[in-house]
């Protein structure tokens, strides 16, 4: 490498600190799970090379993986597209000039910013079935559908739980929108007013379609999101009861750490992460969300 | 309809709307303002027979708030600091360097924002166990570190190249240097994409719980996000401290977003949103 390479690829020496950074905490854990997922290991004791024998197994012999993959699609759909919705909604409003409307969207965002190990907890007490939130309402107001087992009845419990992560990221779309809509440019909206286009037909026809790498990003967000959900899940139902709210982060971290199979677990994390990038390049390549990578 | 009446609507629903929004956290306030002496809180809490600090008092008494409130921060700030110089570097070269392999770092680099952080406990537990890092804040703060500066890069890159060149002509003309381009020229004018990035890693750091969860494993060195699961056997039949430590925990994050709020929806449009 001569002096002049050097000098002309200087940029290098920016670089060093994030590449070193993505070398040892990025890169070489994605090799490792690789290895480690093809071996029966206890993480103390020596391990022994198994081929794919974890794979076979989780594919074919394993009802909380399938649990939690069905989960997983649950709550891709039933998060992004109500958290879209009302994100757009709230964000059309705030937009407009209502009163206090800094202090609404300071409201909406509130959640998105407090800990999910934080709001697990206080949800618990808000659907516990005596002495919770709702239950009491629905005792005192004759309202008893409100009295459910939201989160001791496997039917529901992934319900439950998807709830709370709407209820908690809302404000983050909201967001999204209020940025997005203030970054649409003044002519157009005014030459809709012009054409006698209604707020309705404005809001369907010009400005939801101006939206779009809004959208996009929100949908690649939440799948990332998704795919990483653990700590409200890990404090609401420990993703029980019996798996039936599991997802794959909780899974992994519940073979590696409690049931010490670190190698299974691995194995579960090759295909979480397979998964992951899978989900992102197609959506970078097919439906052409992304962050920002040109300008 | 006329126009007035379609505003008192969208006013009287977004209204409703909030408060309904509110009452968890609400509920974490009121309950942890329960007496002591009121045993069963009904309505999760809604309801309390009067404004009591005691529960404030038993954490601080029975539970090591400061020292966990301290291991928060410790892990946090540097953290946050390590993830501004090093990606404002790289985002700076990304943006205006020219070198070897540029467009290939950075789709590397990219890649680490769709990467579940659970695919990475078992391995970072063990680098972290080899380096004898467990335990250890820096076993914390090295691996924050890497996954937010990613993020924080692609918020930086499109700020930085935003940047008129003329300037940057300019200075080269008289003699300077790449950082000195980075550190005199830009940084200086790039604090609102710097407050994103701060706020940013501040709330996920703060927040973060699963690498947290396998990395700390002695009470003395665990931050705040652990602390419910610390104290869940001791305050298991008192809500009132338990929702006490859920504010204090809530606390710091709300006055740092609330300080910094203004540049969000500003960066974000400069970051995240544009397409």
């Amino acid at each position: 490498m001569s002096r002049q390479w050097l000098i002309d690829n200087q940029g290098l020496f920016f670089m060093a600190p994030a590449m070193i950074l993505f070398a040892v905490f990025v890169l070489y854990p994605i090799f490792y799970i690789f290895n480690a997922s093809m071996y029966d290991w206890d993480g103390i004791n020596e391990a022994i090379y198994i081929g794919v024998q974890n794979y076979i197994e989780m594919f074919t012999d394993d009802r909380t993986f399938a649990l939690s993959i069905r989960n997983s699609i649950y709550w891709t759909f039933l998060t992004i597209f109500p958290q879209m919705f009302l994100g757009f909604i709230l964000a059309s409003i705030l937009t407009s000039g209502i009163p206090f409307q800094n202090i609404f969207r300071i409201i909406f965002f509130m959640p998105a910013i407090i800990s999910p190990v934080v709001l697990g907890i206080v949800w618990q007490r808000i659907y516990a079935p005596f002495g919770g939130l709702l239950a009491d309402l629905g005792r005192e107001i004759g309202a008893t559908f409100l009295i459910q087992p939201y989160i001791a009845d496997p039917k529901i419990a992934i319900f439950s739980t998807i709830f709370v992560n709407v209820w908690q990221w809302t404000g983050f779309s909201m967001l999204m929108y209020v940025a997005g809509l203030q970054g649409l440019p003044g002519e157009v909206l005014s030459a809709a007013q012009v054409d006698g286009a209604n707020t309705w037909q404005r809001i369907r026809h010009v400005i939801w379609p101006m939206l779009r790498h809004v959208h996009l990003t929100l949908i690649l967000l939440g799948v990332i999101g998704t795919l990483q959900t653990f700590a409200l899940v890990y404090m609401l139902t420990k993703g029980g009861p019996n798996h039936a709210s599991e997802m794959l982060p909780t899974y992994i971290f519940q073979k590696a750490f409690t049931l010490q199979s670190m190698g299974y677990a691995s194995a579960v994390a090759v295909v979480l992460l397979v998964i992951a990038l899978g989900a992102s390049i197609f959506q970078m390549r097919v439906l052409g969300s992304r962050f920002t990578i040109g300008n | 309809m006329p126009r007035h009446l379609g505003k008192a609507l969208a006013f009287a629903f977004v209204t409703v709307l909030a408060l309904i929004w509110l009452v968890p956290i609400i509920m974490m306030l009121v309950v942890s303002l329960m007496p002591p002496d009121q045993r069963a809180p009904r309505f999760g809490g809604l309801l309390i027979s009067g404004v009591s600090a005691d529960n404030y008092e038993t954490v601080f008494k029975d539970a090591e708030i400061v020292q966990h409130f301290i291991n928060s921060m410790a892990v946090t700030v540097p953290s946050v600091i390590l993830v501004v110089v090093i990606s404002s570097l790289a985002a700076f070269a990304l943006a205006r360097l020219k070198f070897f392999a540029r467009d290939l770092w950075f789709y590397l680099l990219i890649m680490t924002l769709m990467l579940p952080i659970p695919t990475l406990v078992v391995p970072i537990f063990q680098i972290n166990k080899a380096l004898g890092l467990n335990d250890r804040y820096l076993g914390l703060i090295l691996p924050y570190t890497a996954l937010g500066v990613p993020f924080a890069i692609v918020i930086l890159r499109s700020f930085f190249a935003g940047f008129l060149r003329e300037i940057e002509e300019a200075a080269i003309l008289d003699g300077c240097t790449p950082f000195g381009i980075y550190w005199r020229i830009m940084m200086p004018v790039s604090w609102p994409a710097v407050a994103v990035v701060i706020i940013w890693q501040f709330m996920t750091s703060w927040n973060e719980f699963i690498l947290a969860l396998v990395t700390m494993n002695t009470n003395q060195v665990k931050p705040l996000t652990l602390v419910p699961l610390v104290y869940s056997g001791q305050f298991m039949m008192r809500p009132g401290p338990m929702f006490a430590i859920l504010t204090l925990i809530t606390l710091p994050v709300i006055v740092v977003y609330y300080l910094m709020q203004r540049f969000m929806v500003s960066g974000l449009t400069a970051g995240a949103v544009r397409g």
